[in-house]
């Protein structure tokens, strides 16, 4: 955290070991001879105007010829006209089948798989949220999104095995798509909705790709890492029989990585799911629609109706292709048969409900929760926002937060010369990593400053800064608490899972009723999006410290505080680290959804971009939130982290 | 192996067959929800605010229950909801604020969308006080004023200055040029939603505090909320040409319908319904005061309007 | 000692596998270490700081005659896993040339080379090498799967490898259900499924347990008693390499330092090295009389005591001689070819009956006469 907040790297005496002094010295020596100089040829706090580019004009007349074109350009009739033509009747088809296979015969077949995947409780599970979804009366909605993310899902998963098989088998892709992969996996989801809605304008097809864009890497990185982690020597064993390389590959490769498959399955659905719903901004339709629409009439109720079964279908999806992932000893192949009879089973429930007439949810089954929900949240927000005696309303705290942590940190980083900006962003990024990381993160602030967003983008940095640090005072804490205590984990592991998966458009109104129009929120949101997996590496890495270190502070009469301090924090260095790490991606990743609550700056930006379709104000403000995240993942990620075997 | 060259070749073959060999003009794509088992479909475009919602809904409830029609709603933000109008993405959009530019391009020059006429409510933008507040400082309804109340408007975000608060990104506002040109003491705050909006207004008006806030008429929040409007210099035609020197107050737009130029043609009934929808901005505000206030559903609320306004809707029938 | 050869076929039986002057080095622009006789000559150790190479291994030569069971030995590091996995081209060898029954390996286009590790050699693996997502029964099948043969024919023959090997009733279980000899000999299995002209091994029981070791090399000994099949065996263990080995090919630093009989290398170790590695063998299990024994003094010594065959080993012989309380007269055929008595017999435990000293260097060589042990 000190590396975070503190931007002086002289600040933690105790980092100064030989190499980083040697690395600090070298920084200086270059800054000794290149400042002047810059400062000479363009002096000021604020990057100079005669270095920044002017990309707004050339992006609004490219944004204005494909409008213009895009009826009779032959790239739009020939490519991706037919692009958005398959997506469209694909959406379509699967839309379809799951309206005519009715309530009953989704519910029924989503159960029996569930059934033959991962046992009898999850499929109890699923058939429970399909009818959760049925009874908030989402059915239609659901349809929609589920329709919409089995085509992104199946987009994905081809287009990331390919990848993945290229990177797999061949070294050379491998360290071409290695650090896009690694990349795109920082990049908040927002950032991929503007290009697409450039092509293929607001609606459907622009939301299926962005999704299958945001996707697709965790298969192909999974693909990837499965393919190169196989048993050399299983491998070796194949090849010495004989086998072509096709051979190898299909009867050896990739059933050696199943588990890695299964796992980037798992994964992509997971974030298809999520840019499902954020992809409403761009008229995906569905259930996220139904929370954005409810967020206009300040209805949290609502949104939670529509938010709870998107919360339903994550854990269900993430629980079923999780348990596939996992061998189950003892049991032997499922065989084809009982698939049959599953199958039969589920046909024989659709075709009951369709006789039966009972395809639509019916009108009375509905159950209101939005009513009491806003009640609770009203009351909760009268009685919290001022007049608390002694420790003061939210609004008061969100007020002297503004005032005391987010304008001196915004101001202070505005006040700094631009030169010393990248400076002090060079020597983090090189003592936390090598001289490539530095360079990367010293190119992206850079490229901020070209595009000339200097100033909002520190205003970001500032919010992001002050979100993390509260994130991981409060995620340590908690985390440590966990590890600590069986009963708070097992307390906490609900919530977290409904934290990590509900749409962060539900909670734009509590925050703003709890504190106000403005940073505050902002940051609010944004710790609470980012806290649950903070905590989770917290609470994981403390727990997986060697028990034998444990043991043996234990013998020679260490205090449970002095184990913690002196051998569980130490040994679960790593851990922490990557929790920061993640700390610093997510909270960047709400950064959009701050613009929507008054956070301003880039957010404002992006969101501004969106919605005036204003493309060349949206895209560049997307950049530079590219850039800040890189930067941010580079000065935040130790580069012993980054695995760079093959294995 | 030869599975997978098979499987291959049928991909391409399907994919052949689905798109047909020719051109595919993604300008003429209905979204993949629309027409249903065999109903017909209409899609309209909500926009964020309330307003909107409610002619929706009345739209939607009317096209269900009297035509037979099944109808998606879609919530994109006013510019880029032109875009999908021309795309036929959306059949109609039910209440726009003005948009010169896009008009120009689609319904001049691309004719991909057709006027639908007045929704026969009249809009105006302007900058808001509560009323309470107007009563006790009953000077500051002038802009000439403003700057002497800046001290009382103040808050976290906007530092030293008074607070100006702004909405969604999506509206039209000239606020910061305003400000800028008439040489306030204020900073723009933009809210960054009209929901985030709301909320602090209504935290505001709570606790009875003063605030300035860009606003608009028609508007259920001042049922829940009063507010006065601040005068600023008088509205001149062009005056608000060059978006850097506007100087003036914002003008009264009578709001219109669009659809799109396809479905105008041969939406049948849905279309002629559409284009006769009209009603008065007393009529939007129950609606709307319904779906935001007392939390009904859009579907409920329409309902109960219908049910009542009868003599209204009828004519809207072809 | 080509003199007292009584194997004469040995010799004659042609190569299955015939390496010259081969060599594998590791690293950048890697085939210009064996063509430069001033690299050749520098120590592993010079030669990775010179060129930043590694001779995994340099120049080794020797043939793998049919029938036999030639084993390489040498501690980990030397180069013998590279070696073998030259063989069928699994590493890509640098230099030198390799024959199978006369056809140069290295000139093989892939679908040859293929059809070699499909049919003529198959390998067997230190860590068993076999896919966790296919039943016993599967894995075995594999090699035969590869070949293209039908689903029955190989299940058919499967079973019966898996049978051979004593896996009857566990076909349908998983490796990972398996427990490490078990495990090996499904690896086994699956290497005499295709029926190879050659079994190759690489280190296969150096993972199990000692007790499992042992009966695993039981399991080779007998399988080669009933086979004949031809088998390059790659060990660190020099028990394992005695006790199975027709001949060893000795390694260090990827030279082979010695070749020959197991007689021959604990009886006349090549150099120091050689010496240190067999001194704590027992040498009176691995010599034979035939190195003990001496020309009979008498026609009475040539004509009473009693009889051991020339390839009996010394401690077989003492026990003999313990027994009759005389020499014991060495006996092929009905003619006698010495005597050995306790004297004689005591001198080969006690490491001083130096057998008769051969020229320096001589046993390396390759091709030369050995006595080819018969199958124990």
């Amino acid at each position: 955290m000190a590396t975070v907040t503190a931007p002086a790297p002289k600040a933690a005496p105790g980092v100064l070991t030989r190499p980083a002094a040697r690395k600090l010295l070298a920084l200086a020596v270059a800054a000794a001879i290149l400042v002047p100089f810059a400062v000479t040829q363009w002096g000021g706090a604020t990057w100079p105007s005669a270095l920044t580019v002017d990309v707004s004009e050339p992006l609004g007349r490219a944004s204005d010829w494909i409008i213009d074109n895009r009826d009779s350009h032959p790239l739009f009739l020939y490519f991706f006209g037919h692009v958005s033509n398959v997506v469209v009747l694909a959406v379509r088809a699967v839309y379809l089948a799951l309206l005519a296979v009715g309530w009953a015969g989704v519910t029924a077949i989503g159960a029996l798989v569930a059934w033959r995947v991962a046992g009898v409780r999850l499929a109890l599970g699923t058939a429970v949220a399909f009818l959760a979804c049925g009874l908030l009366g989402m059915w239609v909605p659901t349809m929609q999104t589920l329709a919409l993310m089995v085509v992104a899902v199946l987009a994905s998963v081809v287009v990331g095995a390919l990848l993945g098989l290229a990177a797999g088998l061949s070294d050379r892709m491998d360290r071409v798509l290695r650090p896009v992969l690694d990349t795109m996996q920082v990049l908040p989801a927002f950032a991929y909705l503007l290009p697409v809605v450039l092509v293929f304008g607001i609606g459907v097809p622009a939301a299926v790709l962005a999704t299958v864009v945001y996707a697709a890497p965790p298969m192909a990185r999974l693909t990837a890492l499965g393919l190169r982690g196989a048993d050399k020597e299983v491998l070796e064993a194949v090849e010495s029989l004989g086998t072509t390389a096709r051979q190898r590959l299909l009867t050896a490769r990739i059933p050696l990585a199943r588990k890695e498959l299964l796992l980037g399955l798992n994964q992509t659905i997971m974030m298809a799911l999520s840019m499902a719903v954020i992809a409403s901004v761009i008229g995906a339709g569905g259930l996220g629609d139904r929370v954005y629409q409810a967020l206009a009439s300040v209805d949290v109720g609502a949104a939670l109706a529509a938010g709870i079964p998107i919360v339903l279908l994550a854990v269900v999806l993430d629980r079923v292709t999780g348990a596939a992932g996992e061998e189950r000893p003892g049991e032997s192949r499922r065989s084809p048969l009982t698939w049959l009879y599953a199958l039969a089973a589920a046909a024989a429930v659709a075709v009951a409900g369709r006789l039966a007439g009972v395809l639509e949810w019916p009108d009375g089954w509905e159950l209101n929760i939005a009513e009491p929900v806003n009640r609770a949240v009203d009351w909760m927000t009268a009685h919290l926002y001022s007049g608390v005696p002694v420790v003061g309303g939210t609004a008061d705290w969100a007020a002297h937060f503004t005032d005391w942590v987010l304008n001196p940190l915004r101001d202070g980083l505005q006040w700094l010369p631009w030169w010393s900006v990248l400076l002090i962003v060079a020597a983090l990024a090189w003592l936390i990593g090598t001289w490539r990381t530095a360079l990367t993160a010293v190119l992206a602030m850079a490229a901020i400053g070209v595009l000339g967003v200097w100033n909002p983008s520190l205003d970001t940095l500032s919010q992001v800064l002050a979100a993390v640090a509260v994130t991981l005072v409060i995620g340590f804490a908690t985390g440590v608490a966990a590890a600590r205590s069986d009963r708070v984990e097992r307390a906490l592991r609900p919530v977290l899972d409904v934290f990590q998966t509900m749409p962060q458009f539900v909670y734009l109104i509590p925050v703003v009723a709890l504190f106000g129009v403005g940073r505050a929120p902002a940051v609010a949101a944004a710790v609470v999006y980012a806290l649950p997996a903070v905590v989770r590496i917290t609470a994981q890495g403390l727990r997986q410290v060697d028990p034998a270190a444990m043991e043996s502070a234990r013998s020679l009469g260490a205090t449970s505080g002095q184990q913690l301090r002196q051998v569980q924090l130490p040994l679960a260095r790593p851990a922490l680290l990557l929790a920061v790490n993640q700390g610093v991606v997510l909270v960047l990743a709400v950064v959009i959804i701050g613009g929507l609550v008054g956070g301003g700056a880039l957010g404002y930006q992006v969101v501004f971009g969106l919605a005036q379709g204003d493309l060349a104000t949206g895209l560049v403000a997307g950049a530079a939130i590219v850039c800040l995240g890189l930067m941010l993942d580079r000065v935040t990620q130790p580069t012993v982290r980054r695995p760079r075997k093959g294995a | 192996m030869r599975l997978r060259t098979t499987s291959a070749l049928a991909g391409a073959a399907a994919l052949t067959l689905l798109t047909g060999c020719g051109a595919a003009d993604m300008t003429q794509q209905a979204s993949p929800f629309a027409n249903a088992q065999g109903a017909r479909t209409v899609t309209l475009s909500v926009q964020s605010w309330v307003g909107a919602q409610a002619n929706v809904a009345v739209a939607q409830y009317l096209l269900e229950h009297e035509l037979g029609y099944r109808v998606d709603t879609v919530q994109v933000d006013e510019v880029p909801a032109w875009d999908a109008l021309s795309q036929g993405r959306v059949d109609a959009i039910l209440e726009d604020w003005g948009h010169p530019e896009q008009e120009q391009r689609y319904v001049q020059d691309k004719k991909t969308i057709a006027p639908g006429g007045d929704l026969g409510v009249t809009g105006h933008i302007g900058w808001f006080v509560p009323t309470y507040f107007a009563k006790q400082h009953p000077d500051v309804t002038d802009w000439k004023n403003l700057d002497k109340y800046a001290d009382l408007l103040r808050t976290a975000e906007s530092g030293d200055k008074g607070q100006l608060m702004d909405g969604s990104p999506s509206y039209v506002t000239n606020d910061k040029a305003l400000v800028e040109n008439l040489d306030l003491d204020y900073k723009v705050v933009f809210a960054g939603s009209e929901a985030a909006q709301i909320t602090q207004i209504q935290q505001f008006a709570k606790e009875k505090k003063p605030f300035l806030t860009y606003w608009y008429t028609p508007q259920w929040l001042f049922e829940k909320v009063p507010m006065t409007e601040v005068k600023l210099p008088p509205y001149e035609e062009g005056c608000d040409a060059d978006p850097a020197k506007v100087d003036c107050a914002y003008p009264v737009t009578p709001l219109q319908k669009y659809l799109n130029a396809d479905f105008a043609k041969n939406g049948g009934e849905a279309a002629r319904f559409l284009k006769n929808f009209e009603w008065t901005t007393e009529d939007q505000n129950q609606v709307s005061l319904m779906i935001a206030e007392q939390k009904m559903r859009p579907e409920e609320a329409a309902k109960k309007w219908v049910d009542s306004h009868e003599s209204v809707w009828k004519k809207w029938l072809p | 000692m080509t003199a007292t050869n009584v194997n004469g076929t040995a010799t004659e039986r042609p190569p299955v596998f015939s390496v010259d002057g081969l060599w594998k080095v590791f690293g950048p622009k890697a085939g210009r270490v064996p063509a430069d006789p001033e690299l050749t000559a520098l120590t592993p150790a010079e030669l990775r700081s010179r060129t930043g190479c590694t001779a995994a291994v340099r120049d080794v030569s020797f043939d793998v005659r049919k029938g036999e069971v030639f084993v390489v030995m040498g501690l980990s590091g030397s180069g013998k896993s590279t070696l073998v996995r030259c063989l069928t081209r699994l590493i890509e060898p640098t230099a030198g040339s390799i024959a199978i029954d006369g056809e140069d390996v290295r000139a093989m286009d892939k679908s040859r080379l293929r059809e070699l590790r499909r049919h003529r050699a198959a390998m067997v693996f230190q860590h068993f090498g076999l896919l966790p997502h296919r039943t016993v029964l599967d894995n075995v099948a594999y090699g035969l799967e590869v070949q293209g043969v039908g689903r029955a024919e190989r299940r058919e023959r499967a079973a019966a490898v898996v049978a051979k090997v004593g896996l009857e009733g566990l076909e349908h279980r998983r490796p990972g259900q398996l427990s490490g000899g078990q495990r090996q000999r499904v690896g086994l299995a699956r290497a005499l499924a295709v029926d190879p002209e050659v079994l190759l091994f690489d280190e296969p029981f150096s993972a199990l347990d000692p007790l499992i070791r042992r009966d695993m090399q039981e399991e080779v000994v007998r399988l080669h008693r009933e086979e004949g099949r031809t088998m390059v065996f790659i060990t660190h263990d020099l028990q394992e390499a005695l006790k199975l080995g027709d001949r060893i090919a000795l390694m260090r630093d990827g030279r082979v330092v010695q070749l020959g009989t197991p007689e021959e290398i604990v009886g006349s170790p090549a150099d120091d090295y050689v010496r240190a590695f067999v001194r704590d063998v027992p040498r009176e299990q691995v010599l034979t009389v035939r190195t003990a024994m001496r020309p009979a003094a008498d026609a009475d010594e040539a004509g009473t005591g009693p009889a051991v065959r020339p390839e009996a080993t010394v401690s077989e012989a003492i026990e003999a001689v313990a027994r009759a309380g005389s020499a014991a007269r060495v006996m092929d055929g009905g003619r006698c070819l010495g005597v050995v008595d306790a004297g004689d017999l005591l001198g080969v435990v006690a490491g001083t009956a130096v057998p008769e000293e051969r020229p320096e260097g001589a046993a390396v060589l390759p091709g030369e006469a050995e006595l080819p042990k018969e199958a124990v």
